[in-house]
This record gives C-alpha cells, structure tokens and sequence, in this order.
C-alpha cells in the first residue's frame, strides 16, 4: 500500500542509511588511490619512519636501555616508530592535504557537491586511519622479522593505544591546517613543528621520567602518545598508560573543536 | 524535478557585506528556466558573492532569494538543491592524482541520475584522455574536464564562473558549443564573464554589475542603449578634397581618417553617399561602427568620478 502522505521531493534526510554508506565506501576508496598514486605522499608518509627505524635500528645493533628496565633499545625503537608512523598518517599527511585541497578549491567544489558533509570529511579521515593502520602494521612486521623485536604483549592495549592517538592526531591534523594559509608552507611549517616536539619528546634517544625535559614535553601529546604506545610492549610494567591516554585523547578533543570552530572550505587567497 | 513553475532564480533586494564593505548593496534579478543568463561585471564588483549565495556556499545579509524554487540557506532542501545545480568555479579543482575517467566517475556517483561518464568525456572532448592522470592535462584540458564535472549530474541548473578563462580560441569556441547545447536541452545557465564576446555569443539577457549594484540589465545587444545611442562614420579624405568640403561636419581622427559621430547614421550616410556619387569619388575605408558591448561595459563599470558622481549619473 502506497502511503497516502505525500512527501516533498526537495526536502532530503541527512542519513539515507545503505546508500550513504555506500557513498562513504566509494569516498574512502577514491580517497586511498589519490594517496598511493601520489608518489611523494606514499613515500614519505609510510617511508619516512621506516627509513628510520630500519637506520637507528640498525646502529642501535645491541645497545640496551638503563632507564627502562634495561631493555634493547630496539624494543623502544619499534613501538616509537609506530607513534610516529600514526602521527606522520594523521597529522603531518592530513594537514598538508587539506591545506592543498582547500587552496585549489578542490574542498569547496566538493562542499558544494550533493555529498553530505559529514560523508565528504568522515571518508578523508577514515582514508587517513587506514592509512595509518598500513603504517602500523608496515613497522611491526619490519621489528618483528627484522629485528626480532617481540610484539606487545597486550594485544588490546596496543590497539586501543593506536586507535586513540590516530583519532586525536587526526584531528590535529584537521586544526593545524585551518592556521596555515599556503600550500608552499604546509609542508615545512608542519614538519617543523612535528620534529621538534617529537626530538623533545625522546623518539630518537628515551629521555628520563621526572627529566626536565620530560616535563616540558609531558604538555605536548607526543610524548604521552609514545608512552602509551610503548607500554603494551614493555613486560615490566602495566600495558595500559591511562593518564597518557586520558592526555593524548583531550589535546584530540580540544583540536576537534577548534578545527570545527576554524574549519574553512573556500581558499584563503578569495579574502 | 522543479518545486516550482517560476523563475529558476529570483532574487529580491539581496544585501552582502563583509564588515563595513558592501559587496552586494541591493541586487534584484530574475533567470527563466532555460535561459542563459550573463553576470558581468570587475573584479569586485559582487558577481561571486552573489553567485556563491545563490549556491548557499555564503549566507546573506538581507533579501529574498529563491533557487529552483527554494531558499538556498535552508538547510532541509540544501542536498536535494546541489543535487539539481552543477557548479564550475572559477580556479581549476580537480584531484590531480587520478585519471580522467576516475574523477568523472566519482563525481558521478553523487548525483541520482548521472550523465554517462562516456558521454561527459566525448562532450568535453577528452576520450582519448580517459586515462591520464588529471596533472599531465594541459590547462585547457583541465578547464574542461572542470565544466564536464559541473555537468555530469545532469544539472537542472549550471553555474559557470568564467568558465572559458585560461582556454585557448578553439577551446572557448568549443565550449560556447556545449554551453548552446546544454541552453537548447532546457539548462538554465548563470555566467560569469570578463569576455564581452562571449556575453554577447551566448547570453540571452546580461546584468552589469558595479561596486555591488546592478548598472544596466537587458540583452546583450541594447544593453546600456547600445541599439540607439551614437554611431561612429570613419573614412579617408579622397584625394583632392578637403574636410571644408564635406557635407557633414566631420573631424580628423588621429589616424588621419575622418570620424562622423552621431545618432541618425542613415540619413548621415545618405547625404554623404549621395555626395561621393555626385562627385565621382569613393569614400575609401568607409566603416559604420556602433558602440561595442566592450565600450558600454567599460564605461558602466567605471569608478566614480571626482565630482562623487555615482555610475548611474555618469551615464545620464
């Protein structure tokens, strides 16, 4: 029985369930070709962390760590990377894209294209975390099999780690780009500020607890998000770093909204 | 699918500013469905800000304006109204990574009843670069894989933000084709254009636009009283006569030619035809010039004067 309501065809819902998600999965599949075509963002986000953990792993050769339990310093090399792999996917990769995308005009065509907005940004950070959980599984089959580093131990720590500090660095990602106006500067301004907050945050060489240097970089994200990364992998103590996570997860929640508050489709060069 | 029968755009006193700037002060217009429909106007002088408001990309100060027959602002009509409009903005936005077919066949999946993806490639000339990437194109065949993307959904309504800037004479000429084309299956089309010869080859009525207001509207061809106002007589002196000599007053151009402005170009040239005959001479390099588009606009769209006059006045 037809319903004998008649409903406006102008006036749409939001959410057409099946056939949006499917629109979303199309998204997301666009998405991740435009990634893996584009040579230099391929290889500089997945490459780049391996390149170094493959390098410091390779000269770390037998070294041990005093401070943590005197552990091999690869074992805190592997989860490290990881960190930065995610951080590099979420925050570094997205931060340039959106910046690009929004100066060519390319955010604004899709704005004013009939796909949802929630579809059109929820598909380019779903592409950014597959692109992350690529990454993550890149690094710890390079530890495992290469360096014989043993995987963490806490599988659901490990996870919960990763999952918290992609949806948060996305979303850093998303904030940072709304405060650089040209695409020339996306790319250097973003990595400055990646690699010097991850230097303090003790990627290259672990820094002491109670440090002072800890202690400045215990305001960033970075160094709470390589803590909780590496305690499912340190068999000396819990696998679960709840206050880095709780840390990690509020810097997330303040960039969320600060990137909805200065979130921008249209080009900063139209005024 | 229309809501209405009405106008395809209505706009009613429609006000923008951007802190003490008005960019659109006052602006009514309407576009009938299957019209082509020219803004024209400088830089700054309101035609994308009304544009992108008649797209809901900005929102307005004051005014009443209705797209296919709904507010673009609202946000309940907002996906069913892109659904209908096909946009071609004015910088070149296309993802560079991927190839021709992919970009079309993407944007193709928005819409519920697309154009084949074949179909937009052979409109648009690009078939055998179905598979390039978009970055190898050269700047014409991105332009005009930007128009085929505006077109894909099959748009009821086609907003065109200089589309033929950056294309080359073929390409233009190319794509005033499909411009007619699309104008003849029943789109309307709203156009923005620094070109005049492109206003007047396509568009079927023209609005100038000035420092956010509305200077002339009409056809391209009356526009400004291009159809009654002053013709330009040019010719050369023959040999053996002198201006004294002539039958109208005329006066020596720069050129060395002699120029005969007035309002009444028929009885003009009949006298001095009738002249030239009686005399046995030519009127070498003769040429009957009225005011071009180009001329009107550059004068509607000048900047107020010392005297604080405003357009309008200037041009009484």
């Amino acid at each position: 029985m037809i319903s004998m309501q008649m409903t406006d065809p102008t006036e749409t819902r939001r959410f057409y369930g099946l056939s949006d998600l499917r629109l979303v999965g199309q998204q997301i599949y666009y998405e991740q070709l435009s990634f893996w075509l584009n040579p230099i963002g391929a290889v500089f986000t997945i490459g780049f962390p391996l390149v170094f953990l493959i390098l410091l792993g390779a000269s770390a050769g037998s070294s041990r760590v005093k401070i943590l339990g005197n552990i091999k310093l690869i074992q805190y090399y592997v989860p490290g990377f990881v960190a930065f792999g995610v951080m590099s996917a979420c925050f570094t990769t997205l931060a340039i894209v959106l910046v690009n995308r929004r100066e060519e005009g390319l955010l604004k065509r899709l704005r004013l294209s009939p796909l949802p907005t929630w579809a059109l940004l929820g598909s380019v950070f779903a592409s950014t975390l597959l692109v992350a959980f690529v990454q993550v599984i890149v690094l710890l089959a390079v530890g495992r099999l290469g360096f014989g580093v043993h995987l963490p131990t806490n599988i659901g720590a490990f996870v919960v780690a990763v999952v918290v500090g992609g949806l948060s660095f996305t979303a850093l990602g998303a904030a940072i780009s709304t405060l650089i106006p040209n695409p020339d500067a996306a790319g250097p301004v973003t990595n400055v500020v990646f690699f010097v907050l991850l230097f303090l945050a003790g990627l290259w060489f672990p820094i002491k607890a109670g440090s002072g240097l800890a202690q400045f970089s215990s305001f960033f994200p970075i160094r709470h998000f390589i803590v909780a990364v590496f305690a499912p992998f340190n068999p000396g103590a819990s696998p679960w770093a709840w206050h880095d996570l709780l840390i990690v997860a509020i810097w997330g929640v303040a960039a969320c909204a600060f990137a909805v508050w200065r979130f921008r489709w249209a080009p900063y060069r139209n005024k | 699918m229309r809501k209405n029968a009405g106008p395809a755009v209505s706009v009613k006193n429609l006000r923008k500013s951007y802190g003490s700037l008005a960019a659109v002060a006052d602006v009514s217009f309407e576009v009938e469905p299957g019209e082509v429909f020219a803004l024209l106007g400088p830089n700054g002088a309101g035609k994308t800000t009304t544009i992108e408001i008649l797209e809901g990309f900005r929102s307005r100060d004051a005014g009443v304006v209705e797209v296919l027959g709904v507010d673009p602002d609202n946000r309940r009509t907002q996906r069913w109204l892109r659904s209908q409009m096909g946009i071609v903005l004015q910088e070149l936005a296309v993802e560079p990574f991927l190839s021709v077919r992919q970009v079309l066949t993407r944007s193709a999946g928005f819409y519920p009843d697309p154009r084949p993806v074949d179909e937009v490639l052979g409109m648009m000339g690009l078939a055998d670069k179905a598979g390039a990437r978009v970055k190898t194109l050269s700047g014409g065949q991105q332009r005009r894989l930007d128009v085929g993307l505006g077109i894909i959904g099959q748009p009821e309504l086609l907003f065109l933000d200089e589309p033929t800037t950056g294309l080359d004479p073929s390409g233009r000429r190319a794509t005033w084709e499909l411009i007619r084309q699309l104008g003849g299956e029943g789109t309307t089309v709203l156009l923005t254009s620094h070109y005049m010869d492109e206003v007047e080859a396509l568009a079927g009525r023209v609005v100038v636009l000035a420092g956010g207001q509305i200077v002339a509207s009409g056809t391209p061809d009356s526009i400004g009283g291009r159809d009654t106002g002053v013709a330009t007589i040019r010719f050369r002196l023959p040999d053996g006569v002198s201006a004294a000599d002539l039958p109208v007053a005329g006066q020596p151009a720069q050129d060395g030619e002699i120029e005969i402005r007035t309002e009444d170009e028929v009885a003009v040239l009949h006298t001095l035809t009738g002249w030239a005959l009686g005399r046995h001479v030519g009127l070498p390099g003769l040429t009957v010039r009225r005011v071009t588009l180009e001329d009107v606009y550059l004068q509607l769209t000048r900047d107020p004067d010392e005297t604080g006059r405003t357009r309008q006045e200037q041009l009484r």
